[in-house]
Parts: structure tokens; C-alpha cells; sequence
């Protein structure tokens, strides 16, 4: 490493040793480019030439003269040369200076570093902060963030387990119980000031303010009052109510009973069924009596199923007896038929 | 939103609110301070509670408690059944996301076209959470039993076989309507959802009335879309003022918050929001003072700057 640094430093170091015209030249001007540089370090600065020269080996002497040489017989060059070496001395000049804080003010460097890194750490840090209080004040997700809020305990399918113990991430009291920290924010808390005794004087104010009974009978606009009803618990209903209405085609105790029914088919299913049933039994005991006699509109009522039955059974027939048509195309019969299975029908109802 | 057990001193009574809305507490703090968190809430008074949500007014929340509070009584381990009375315009399906899974409601059950427990829509995410509609939504229901029909209901659900469910919350429609009428017939116990605007409270003082004037006296608040950024700058009135107006005990104040327009949309309730959303932990805290017939005993008035110490920005 040594001698790197006096390798370098070398061009720049021999000119004020070597050539003094040189120097009373140039070193004026390097101290007004660079003025940052002090007499302290310059000395320095000569002490350490003089050591690198000493230390570096004695053949780079007689080519540095020759190159001294060369610039004072060169005068027509010499503002490029002026210039050229000007920069070689500030390129070589600068080691020396950081050579030399390191050297006299390494302690002080330390500090200075040390200050820096700090003040950088708090810039950041309440960059940070700021940034994300205002992107996001209090939310839940910079709770969960923050850690102060277990967002695992809650869910779909996991229930709240009670057997933890009593705290509460989301809401801390403060010891004066005056605030409150709920979400990321502090709230300030106020006590309940309502008491019985101003509840009681709010009831009587509205019991005074609103004299109400409640509605025994809904009746549609238009309708009579029955006799033994109070008129003041009458509610009427306008006959194009929208959601209500007063009309219903059920009994109130069968009602009751459909409400109360635990197990079984529903009342009106079951009556419906069963209505069906003593019309299917009719229409075939009429059918053993008479074949011929169908009413054909009841027909058409209970034979769906029996008509959908055959014209399965048909289209089974068709695929069977022509398997290369396949499922997709329809029986000839229903193909210039609208009204799909009809003709089954008045087959049926006329055999 | 948080239950704190205080001894506190009464204060004279101004029903009309002053211009400022501002309270100081400094004089009355709480004494003592009890945390119901992460704990089971024990259940009082008689089963099934049955409990009409209403307010009056339309579109402060009613829905959006019934189902929040319904879900979260679910998760406390108790069984509920919600029934959506609102009969015209029912939407608690939809807030719940079960609306492709009704397909009888109580109309069909007093028609005789089905059972009750056949109308009754289990929820999947909480099995002892249960929906009833009363009708569907282009249909009319029959006044003339339709207090009546709540009635036979709660009844039916008194006894059926696999047991009486703990709560029983009815979602009242707006207005003071028959079907107001009809919705607060079986109920022992009212919530009453207001905002804190005048019109919410001029309304839901009438309701108030009524329901006391109907024999219901366990009448407790719940106040909506609070902003306590707007009350801070006086631009809203104050949860205190809204009791100080009405003269109920509070349970439960939930703040204004985005994510409950979200979880309407998605047919999931806030409670079961993971992570939980503010109003949603607001609406627990109700369901969890509904339980245990508590009320609030302090409020949260405004937001202050949070304290940071001297060495906070090294992260003290």
C-alpha cells in the first residue's frame, strides 16, 4: 500500500523539490483552485514527499527531470502543459489530504460520523413514521403491522377462545383513566351523565308528548268499523299498499297450527296432495266406468306426467329404431311441430 | 365503544344542546375501569330475548346492527335467530349474504307451504346464527294476524326441539308504519339506532315514545356513524348530546367507518372481518353489552394528539 501511495504521490511531490521555478509557478495556482488546503497540511504534505521520495527507488528521478526538462524548452506548449499538470497536481494532491485528516484528525472524523449517522437514523426514522401515520392513521392493517393486534384470532372459521388472559391489544386505558388508546389513536373518554332520575323525566316528557295506542284491527280505506271496535285503534291500510294487506285467504287458527307444526308435510302441500289424489282416483274409476267419457280438460290437468312418460318412451322408440340419428336429432314428428308433443296428446285423448 | 364502570354525578339537564358541543370531563373522571374483553359474557335475563332493532328514521343502520350484532352474539357463543320484518324492503339477506339460500319465508310458513324450520336459513360461517324472512319481496303480508304471526313465532321458536335460541332480533322496518307495528309486537327489549343529526333524533324521540307507549321499556341507543374529527370541530353533535336529547342508555357508539359500505357489498359482516374493522369491534362491544344488560358508562368524545415522549424519535 505503501508504495502505491508514493507512486502516485511521486510527480506531484518532486516539483517544488526538483524545480523551484516550477513551484513558485504552480503552487499558486493549485492553491487557488484548491483552497481548502492549509499551510499545516502543505508542510505535511513536504515532510511526507520527503519520506516517499527517500522510500521509492532513485530511478523515476532522472525521468521526472527530463520531463521538466522537456516543459521549459517546450514554451509554445506550455499552457497545455500548465494545464496538464495542474490536473496531475490536484489528482495527486488529493490523497495527501485525506492522508492527512486521517492522520491529525482521525478522532475527530470518528465523531463527526458518528453525528452524521445519527442525524440520518432520526431524519429517517421520522420520515418513516410521518409517512406512514399519513397514509394510514390508526387503520387495523397498521395495527396488525405494528404488532399491537393479533389479527389471527379472529376469522371464518376459528371462534374467539375466551381463555385468554385479560388483555386487550386494540384498547389501552391510560393510568388516569381520562384517555383511551383504541386503534392507534388516543380518545378522550367522558363519563355517562345520564342518571334514573333524568330518564324518568324523559319518559314522562314523551308519555305527555305522545299519547299512542297500539292498532288492534287493520282495516282497508273504505271499509265500515265494526261496532265493538275502538276507532282510535283502527289502522287503515290503503287498498294499493304496496307491502300490506288486509285481505288474507287463510284462517287464523290454521295459521297458527302451520306456524306451530314441527314435523311432517305442510298443511297446504298435504292438501294439495291429497286433493290430487281424490281427483286421480275419480278420473280412474271414471276411466274403469267409462273409457271412452274423459272431460278433457282434467284429462290434460293430471296426465303431464303421463304425457312426458310417453314421449320419453317415444323418443326411446325413435333412437332405438334408427341408432344412427343419434340423441341430437329430433323424431320427424316433432320436427314440423311447434307445439312439440301435442299430437301425443290428441292421440291420447282421441285413440 | 369501550364499557367503563364509573361513579359519576348527575348534571342538569339541557334537552336542547348549547352551541358548543364540547364537554369537559375533567371534573368527572371514572374511578374505576373495567375492560369486558376476552371474556365470556355471561347472558341475563330471560330466554329468548327477544329484541326489535328499529329507529324510525330510514338509513342510519338498522340492517347493518341487526346483522352485526346477530353475528356477533353468534360468535359469543349464544344462538340467534334474526328476522328480517322489514317487509316491503328486506335486505338483511343481502348484508348477510344468504340471499340465494332463502327460498321459503314466514308467508309460505303461515300458508301452510312449509315449515318453519324449513324457512329458517342456518348461516355457515356461524351454525347457531339463523335467518327468517317474513316475506319475499314483491309479495304483500296480511295484516290482520301479522303481529299476531310474530308472535306465534317466538313461540314456535320457545319450543322447538333442539331448544329455545338466546336471542331473538327483530329488524324493524322505518317509519312507524304497520309494519312497524308488526315488527315491535313480540319484543321485550328495543334498540334504538340514531345518528347524530337532528332528524335521526327528532324521529327516533317519536319511536322512543311509542314503543314505551306499546309497554316496551328496556330501551337501549345505539349511535351511528359517529366522527369524532366532526365533533372535535364542533360540526357534529356529541354521543353525550344525543343522550343528553334523548334520555337513553347507550349501547354501543359506532364510528363512521369505509369498511362497512365494503363488507354490505360483500354480503360479509364487519364483525367477522379479519382483521376487524373499528365498527365492526364497535358492534361487538354492543352485542357484548346486549348480553349482559350493561350500558355505557363513558364515551368516547374526540381524538387528541397522541403524547410522545422526549426520546420518541429513537422510538421511546
Amino acid at each position: 500500500m505503501a508504495s502505491i501511495w508514493t507512486v502516485r504521490f511521486h510527480a506531484a511531490a518532486l516539483l517544488p523539490v526538483r524545480s523551484l521555478s516550477d513551484e513558485v509557478q504552480l503552487r499558486p495556482e493549485l492553491r487557488m483552485v484548491s483552497d481548502c488546503m492549509s499551510w499545516n497540511r502543505r508542510v505535511a504534505c513536504r515532510k511526507f514527499v520527503v519520506k516517499a521520495v527517500e522510500s521509492d527507488d532513485d530511478r523515476r528521478l532522472p525521468n521526472d527531470v527530463v520531463v521538466i526538462g522537456k516543459s521549459d524548452e517546450d514554451n509554445a506548449g506550455k499552457s497545455q502543459q500548465n494545464v496538464a499538470t495542474k490536473l496531475q497536481e490536484s489528482i495527486g494532491s488529493l490523497p495527501v489530504f485525506v492522508f492527512s485528516i486521517r492522520k491529525l484528525s482521525g478522532m475527530n472524523f470518528t465523531i463527526g460520523l458518528c453525528i452524521v449517522a445519527t442525524m440520518l437514523v432520526v431524519v429517517v426514522r421520522g420520515y418513516t413514521t410521518r409517512k406512514s401515520s399519513y397514509s394510514s392513521p390508526g387503520s387495523v392493517a397498521d395495527l396488525v403491522r405494528r404488532g399491537q393486534l393479533r389479527s389471527d384470532r379472529r376469522g371464518i372459521s376459528t371462534p374467539l377462545k375466551y381463555e385468554d388472559p385479560f388483555n386487550n391489544p386494540m384498547i389501552k386505558v391510560s393510568k388516569s383513566n381520562s384517555t383511551v388508546e383504541m386503534a392507534g389513536k388516543v380518545y378522550r373518554l367522558a363519563p355517562v351523565t345520564l342518571t334514573d332520575e333524568l330518564q324518568t323525566i324523559h319518559q314522562k316528557r314523551r308519555s305527555r308528548a305522545y299519547q299512542w295506542k297500539r292498532p288492534t284491527i287493520f282495516l282497508k280505506e273504505g271499509e265500515s268499523i265494526p261496532p265493538d271496535v275502538d276507532p282510535d285503534t283502527v289502522r287503515w291500510i290503503p287498498a294499493n299498499h304496496p307491502f300490506a294487506t288486509t285481505s288474507s285467504d287463510i284462517d287464523e287458527d290454521l295459521a297458527q297450527n302451520n306456524v306451530y307444526q314441527k314435523h311432517g308435510v305442510p298443511f297446504r302441500i298435504q292438501a294439495e296432495h291429497e286433493a290430487l289424489q281424490r281427483k286421480l282416483e275419480a278420473l280412474q274409476n271414471e276411466q274403469k266406468l267409462s273409457k271412452l267419457v274423459i272431460d278433457p280438460a282434467a284429462a290434460r290437468d293430471f296426465e303431464r306426467p303421463l304425457k312426458s312418460h310417453m314421449k320419453s318412451e317415444n323418443q326411446v322408440e325413435h333412437n332405438t329404431s334408427n341408432p344412427k340419428s343419434g340423441s341430437n336429432t329430433p323424431p320427424s314428428s316433432h320436427i314440423g311441430n311447434p307445439f312439440g308433443n301435442k299430437p301425443s296428446s290428441e292421440e291420447m285423448q282421441n285413440p | 365503544m369501550i364499557s367503563l364502570q364509573s361513579i359519576t354525578k348527575p348534571c342538569p339537564l339541557h334537552f336542547r344542546p348549547k352551541k358548543s358541543f364540547k364537554r369537559t370531563p375533567k371534573t368527572l373522571t371514572p374511578d374505576r375501569c373495567l375492560l369486558q374483553y376476552n371474556r365470556k359474557p355471561q347472558l341475563a335475563g330471560e330466554t329468548p330475548r327477544v329484541v326489535v332493532i328499529t329507529s324510525g328514521k330510514g338509513g342510519v343502520g338498522k340492517t347493518t346492527t341487526t346483522a352485526n350484532i346477530g353475528l356477533s352474539l353468534a360468535r359469543l357463543g349464544f344462538s340467534a335467530v334474526a328476522i328480517d320484518a322489514d317487509v316491503g324492503l328486506r335486505n338483511l339477506d343481502l348484508l348477510l349474504g344468504l340471499e340465494n339460500r332463502v327460498n321459503y319465508t314466514v308467508v309460505e310458513v303461515l300458508n301452510g307451504d312449509c315449515r318453519l324450520d324449513q324457512a329458517l336459513v342456518r348461516d355457515k360461517r356461524w351454525s347457531n346464527f339463523e335467518l327468517l324472512c317474513i316475506s319475499k319481496p314483491r309479495s304483500k303480508l296480511p295484516l290482520g294476524f301479522g303481529g299476531k304471526a310474530l308472535i306465534w313465532l317466538v313461540e314456535a321458536l320457545k319450543n322447538r326441539e333442539e331448544g329455545a335460541p338466546d336471542f331473538i332480533i327483530i329488524d324493524c322496518p322505518a317509519g312507524i308504519d304497520a309494519g312497524f307495528i308488526t315488527a315491535i309486537t313480540p319484543a321485550n327489549e328495543a334498540v334504538l339506532v340514531t345518528t347524530p343529526d337532528i332528524t335521526s333524533l327528532r324521529d327516533a324521540d317519536r319511536v322512543t315514545g311509542l314503543l314505551e307507549c306499546d309497554g316496551i321499556r328496556d330501551i337501549k341507543m345505539i349511535v351511528n356513524r359517529v366522527r369524532t374529527d366532526m365533533i372535535k370541530g364542533e360540526d357534529m353533535m356529541s354521543v353525550l348530546d344525543v343522550q343528553e336529547m334523548l334520555g337513553l342508555p347507550l349501547l354501543g357508539v359506532i364510528p363512521e367507518d369505509s369498511e362497512v359500505i365494503r363488507s354490505t357489498n360483500r354480503g360479509y359482516p364487519l364483525v367477522l372481518n379479519k382483521p376487524p374493522a373499528l365498527a365492526g369491534l364497535a358492534f361487538e362491544q354492543a352485542a357484548w353489552r346486549l348480553v349482559e344488560q350493561d350500558s355505557m358508562k363513558a364515551v368516547m368524545v374526540e381524538e387528541e394528539p397522541k403524547k410522545r415522549g422526549f426520546f420518541s424519535f429513537f422510538g421511546g
